[in-house]
């Protein structure tokens, strides 16, 4: 009988995230991990059914550690601008910290596992979400704008500076290192945008 | 712990669409499979066999005897 061993399984797993990185899902394949991970084809089959369904897990997860961690020391109830910087402290964590799997996650998310995924790992994080927005807008914290321009305009920035560091440089060359200095400054810059 | 099932993995030529539908008539009709898949996207299309009943040599058989190869995978 063949059993299942959780750390050659964690090992296939970050091998998975790195070629999926790599190859993209087109390019990835079962037999190809198999030989990676040094595990025979016939032990990747007993963790994963397919390749659809070790895609929908690894998927599944990283998002629902992308979302716990977003939530960390964060309530819809804080103030606008408190409860914003700890999504901002969060999300920067995270990425610095898993550059692959954020990596990973963005490839699969405008994927046709889109949906699957997204619906495994987001349903209560984006109740938090609505919550603190509403909370927002009804002490009079936010601008009443549309959800797209407010994630733009929210998140967008720490994103590019996030870029720039994986980048390691910015415009011509130049090295780039994302400090708290230059996240606080974006962050104050998105605060008078956003609130009356 | 979910791995009390006996897990049975195998590579075949079960193919085409075609294959697949005459394999899923038989297998659906084995109660001792709890489940089954083939991975028709690897180049082993791969079948995987979720029994706790039946044994490598009797699914072999089964497969066999409609004229696919079946051979297990280490």
């Amino acid at each position: 009988m063949r059993t299942r061993d959780p750390n050659k399984e964690d090992a296939v797993k970050q091998k998975a995230i790195e070629m999926l990185v790599k190859y993209g899902i087109e390019g990835f394949g079962m037999n190809r991990l198999a030989k990676e991970s040094g595990v025979s084809v016939a032990t990747l089959y007993i963790y994963y059914s397919d390749k659809e369904d070790l895609i929908k897990k690894i998927g599944t997860e990283i998002g629902q550690t992308f979302f716990s961690e977003m939530v960390k020391d964060f309530s819809p109830t804080m103030s606008f601008k408190e409860g914003l910087r700890k999504q901002w402290e969060n999300r920067a964590r995270f990425a610095l910290k898993n550059p692959l799997k954020v990596a990973c996650w963005e490839a699969l998310s405008h994927s046709s596992y889109r949906d699957t995924i997204l619906e495994e790992s987001l349903a209560n994080f984006k109740k938090t979400m609505w919550n603190f927005i509403e909370n927002a807008l009804e002490k009079k914290e936010l601008l009443p704008i549309s959800i797209e321009v407010f994630w733009s305009v929210a998140y967008g920035p720490l994103y590019a500076l996030l870029r720039f560091e994986n980048e390691g440089k910015s415009f011509g060359d130049t090295p780039f290192k994302f400090t708290k200095e230059k996240m606080d400054e974006a962050f104050e810059l998105v605060i008078k945008a956003l609130t009356p | 712990m979910e791995n009390s099932t006996n897990i049975l993995v195998f590579a075949t030529n079960i193919r085409t669409e075609n294959d697949k539908q005459l394999i899923s008539k038989i297998l659906n009709q084995k109660t001792e499979i709890r489940q089954w898949n083939i991975d028709q996207e690897d180049i082993d299309c791969v079948l995987r066999i979720e029994s706790d009943l039946l044994s490598e040599e009797e699914i072999i058989n089964i497969i066999d005897a409609h004229d696919f190869d079946c051979t297990p995978l280490e």
